[in-house]
């Protein structure tokens, strides 16, 4: 079996998460999943924080908490730009609970607009991370 | 022998700031080092967003969003220049604070300016000569993360919003080649929307995006991880050349410290040697009296 495949990139500032051949991609939009297959058309959108998969060729898939960005595709090359990217083994859940309890202290405060949104991000990285540490990919 | 002592004491002082001088020297490679493996990994990321916002800007000429230039010239009596002025914390680097601070105050002469002051020998500074910056924009200069680069870039982007400033410079220093630094001026905001269009012949089919949602959220989804990355590096070009200047200015104190207490061993030696030969007059002039009288 053949399938056609796909340039898929993942970078973040930590550096590149994956480079290589993809099968399928499904990233968190601004409204809703969005899956990218390849040879997709040309698109530019805007992701946000939660969790993104991707089947590689052996058609396994892959899940990995990410932080906001944008993903391109063009000339069947996909590039994804996240503020963040980790596999569910190197998330430190610990760490994930330590800051929802945080966010979630900090939202229950009366607090100006923008400390409110700072902490409703900070929950959003938190649960994703909590979530995608505890999930085998399908 | 009074003046041997002294002498003594003076190279034991100057041999344990020797230490300390060579120690920074030290510290400063490292962390010079490990600065720009952290810059190394952000590039892919950083030159990625900055493609897409050159594509984005191509396709989408005449698009219009709040941190790009607008056509409008705001007059020059009504404008609030935004300056970031990027120091160290602590002095001892040679001049590489002057030559930042030196480059702000010419910068920001009969202009109505807001400064934020990144790194403690900046805020001193100004505070020493009344010039008011920004408070609560206490941020260090150690270590350059990415997270505070974000934080900062927030801060402005939001001054920027809310028309508090209405553009930004950043005054930072920048290696020239690997031993000599500048001081650099890059203006920020709002960002420049012309792109040279030039290089792409127009035959050329060029593809056609789909923007989702659309081209604005976009691109505010963009710009502010594009402006902390220039921040960023920004911080880091600093954060490295400071690294550097101090390097160098702790060579340079290493380098006298040893020609001082080379000399100073010279003059040591010799009047201990004035002593013993003294002494030896001494005795052998007493010892001969003393046969004398026998």
């Amino acid at each position: 079996m053949n399938k056609k495949t796909g340039a898929l990139r993942i970078i973040s500032p930590d550096g590149i998460f994956y480079d290589g051949r993809m099968l399928a991609v499904i990233m968190p939009s601004l409204d809703g999943q969005l899956e990218f297959l390849p040879c997709h058309e040309e698109m530019i959108t805007v992701i946000i924080t939660g969790e993104l998969k991707y089947q590689t060729e052996d058609e396994k898939w892959h899940v990995a908490a990410v932080g906001g960005g944008v993903a391109e595709t063009a000339n069947n090359r996909c590039d994804i730009y996240v503020d963040f990217a980790e596999k569910p083994e190197d998330i430190d859940k610990n760490r994930a609970k330590a800051a929802l309890e945080r966010a979630t202290e900090q939202m229950r405060q009366k607090k100006s607009i923008e400390e409110y949104k700072i902490s409703q991000a900070a929950l959003a990285r938190a649960l994703t991370r909590l979530r995608v540490a505890d999930k085998d990919p399908f | 022998m009074a003046g041997s002592a002294d002498i003594k004491n003076r190279i034991k002082g100057i041999q344990d700031t020797r230490k300390i001088t060579n120690a920074m020297y030290l510290i400063s490679s490292t962390k010079l080092r490990r600065a720009k493996k952290s810059m190394e990994d952000i590039e892919p990321y950083f030159y990625g967003l900055q493609s897409l916002m050159q594509r984005m800007m191509r396709h989408f000429p005449d698009m219009t969003h709040p941190y790009l230039r607008g056509d409008e010239e705001r007059p020059e009596s009504e404008t609030t220049h935004g300056f970031l002025v990027v120091t160290a914390d602590k002095g001892l680097a040679g001049s590489y604070n002057a030559n930042v601070l030196k480059e702000t105050g010419r910068l920001m002469k009969g202009k109505s300016s807001r400064l934020y002051v990144v790194g403690e020998a900046g805020r001193r500074f100004f505070e020493q000569r009344k010039i008011s910056i920004e408070e609560n924009f206490t941020y260090t200069v150690q270590n350059p993360t990415r997270a505070r680069a974000r934080v900062i870039t927030n801060t402005f982007l939001k001054d920027f919003e809310e028309e508090k400033i209405h553009d930004l410079t950043v005054v930072f220093t920048a290696m020239k080649n690997s031993l000599e630094t500048e001081t650099r001026v890059m203006k920020l905001m709002p960002l420049e929307k012309e792109m040279p269009l030039k290089d792409i012949p127009s035959d050329v089919p060029r593809e056609e995006f789909i923007i989702h949602p659309s081209p604005k959220e976009v691109l505010s989804a963009i710009i502010p991880p594009y402006v902390a990355g220039l921040v960023y590096s920004a911080l880091v070009e600093s954060y490295c050349c400071e690294q550097n200047s101090r390097m160098q200015a702790m060579r340079a104190a290493n380098d006298s410290a040893d020609e001082i207490v080379q000399e100073l061993k010279v003059r040591y030696n010799r009047k201990r040697q004035a002593g013993i030969t003294q002494e030896i007059t001494e005795v052998s002039a007493g010892a001969r009296s003393g046969n004398l009288h026998n």
